[in-house]
């Protein structure tokens, strides 16, 4: 004859019975004691309803089908040897083009100039990188404050140039912090701001160029806004909404 | 360096568990952006470390890559929903369990399961230790070992987590309205 368990032994199995978990003589002592306990019975019943609409009604997230083949391109990549273009068009030169020099170097011309990514691509990939190295392998922020006061004098000294640093906690926007990135072969400031759930970074440095109106894209699932102003190149990446972030642009240029 | 022989292998094995992949990391990480970066780099993680895969179960190590890289963001992060501290290893005392025992409002608590977006939120609003077992166990349908392997703690524990996971989720769903 089995020994009999009781309500507190039965309710500490109950989820790896429900879950299968359990080998056949626990499971029939559970089973016997359910048999003749009510209040058992409806824990285990509340619990089985519980996992079953869990199951039945939870989102489940699918891979959307671009990120799998972004992953199999991604893994083609580390079996294909990197081949410059340099390469490419000294092996072209030297397989088709010898006896025609001249036609060679102006195919090279047009070549490079084509495959040549423009400033703008080149400094918002930068950028986008800089943004998930933060977030994902490396610190966000050297100096942690949300007051301006103590991150703007941290730049003093370590870049030359003074990139505005302001607050926006009351609109919603929190300055998190700040640190040094490179970008563009050149030291820049990132402002780190939170928004909900989402980590904004803006990238500031110094330009000589004239000021621009911002320009909105969006790249390799960030959203992006850059723009000139007052001698300097400002680039914000978030996962943010397109719409909030443009919120925080406007509040970043309309600050004095 | 890697072969042509290397990417069928990738292919066969964990092609088909990119959506548990990418399921586990938009649970932990709540956000689809973050969630396909992880799913990214967790894959080129996996390729390259393809000879130490010894055989097995290739979805659990799939997704103990992703629940890792999710990991290390979410402390990048620090968002404190994640960081919330609850000591769960202690073991379930006799109030606990009662605690799981059955409310006085059946009717309730089925008629609140009913609330998709009620369910949804509850599960949100859970510590990542529930809600990545609870995850693993009812959307990815694991077995305790597997889950054992994917979370690295004891079998014991990922019993436990789920047992304190639902009494939890019972918890937020039976809760009045704010």
């Amino acid at each position: 004859m089995m020994n009999k368990i009781d309500c507190n032994e039965c309710r500490g199995w109950l989820h790896a019975y429900l879950d299968n978990e359990l080998d056949t003589e626990l499971s029939l002592h559970i089973a016997g004691h359910l048999v003749h306990c009510a209040a058992c019975t409806q824990c285990y019943d509340e619990i089985t309803i519980l996992a079953a609409s869990v199951k039945k009604s939870i989102p489940y997230y699918d891979a959307p089908a671009a990120l799998t083949k972004n992953i199999m391109s991604n893994i083609h990549l580390q079996i294909t040897p990197a081949t410059s273009i340099w390469q490419t068009l000294n092996n072209v030169a030297r397989n088709w083009l010898v006896p025609s020099f001249s036609v060679a170097v102006l195919t090279v011309a047009l070549l490079l100039y084509v495959a040549a990514p423009s400033h703008e691509d080149s400094f918002v990939d930068e950028a986008v990188s800089d943004h998930i190295r933060s977030l994902m392998g490396e610190h966000l922020n050297d100096v942690i404050s949300s007051d301006k006061h103590t991150v703007k004098p941290w730049f003093a000294g370590k870049l030359d140039f003074a990139p505005p640093v302001y607050d926006f906690s009351t609109k919603g926007y929190a300055l998190l912090g700040g640190r040094l990135e490179y970008l563009q072969h050149q030291t820049a400031a990132a402002l780190s701001y939170k928004h909900n759930k989402h980590i904004i970074n803006a990238f500031i440095l110094p330009t000589t160029d004239a000021d621009t109106a911002s320009h909105s894209l969006s790249k390799r699932g960030y959203n992006i806004v850059f723009w000139r102003q007052n001698h300097m190149q400002f680039i914000v990446v978030s996962d943010l909404n397109k719409v909030e972030l443009e919120d925080l642009v406007r509040d970043i240029q309309n600050s004095k | 360096m890697h072969s042509k022989d290397d990417i069928y292998r990738f292919e066969q094995l964990f092609l088909p568990h990119l959506n548990a992949a990418h399921n586990l990391a938009r649970w932990l990480t709540n956000s689809d952006s973050i969630a396909q970066d992880i799913v990214q780099e967790s894959c080129l993680r996996a390729f390259k470390s393809l000879h130490r895969f010894a055989g097995g179960n290739a979805r659990a190590w799939l997704l103990t890559i992703v629940r890792n890289q999710s990991y290390t963001w979410l402390k990048q992060t620090a968002d404190m929903r994640y960081y919330v501290d609850v000591d769960d290893e202690v073991a379930m005392d006799d109030k606990d369990r009662m605690a799981l025992a059955h409310s006085d409002t059946p009717e309730a608590l089925a008629t609140r399961t009913e609330d998709r977006k009620r369910l949804q939120n509850a599960l949100d609003a859970l510590p990542i230790t529930f809600r990545e077992v609870i995850v693993l166990k009812e959307l990815e349908e694991m077995s305790y070992k597997e889950i054992a392997v994917v979370t690295e703690v004891p079998i014991g524990t990922v019993m436990s987590r789920l047992a304190r996971g639902r009494a939890m989720l019972k918890e937020k769903l039976l809760a009045n309205d704010e």
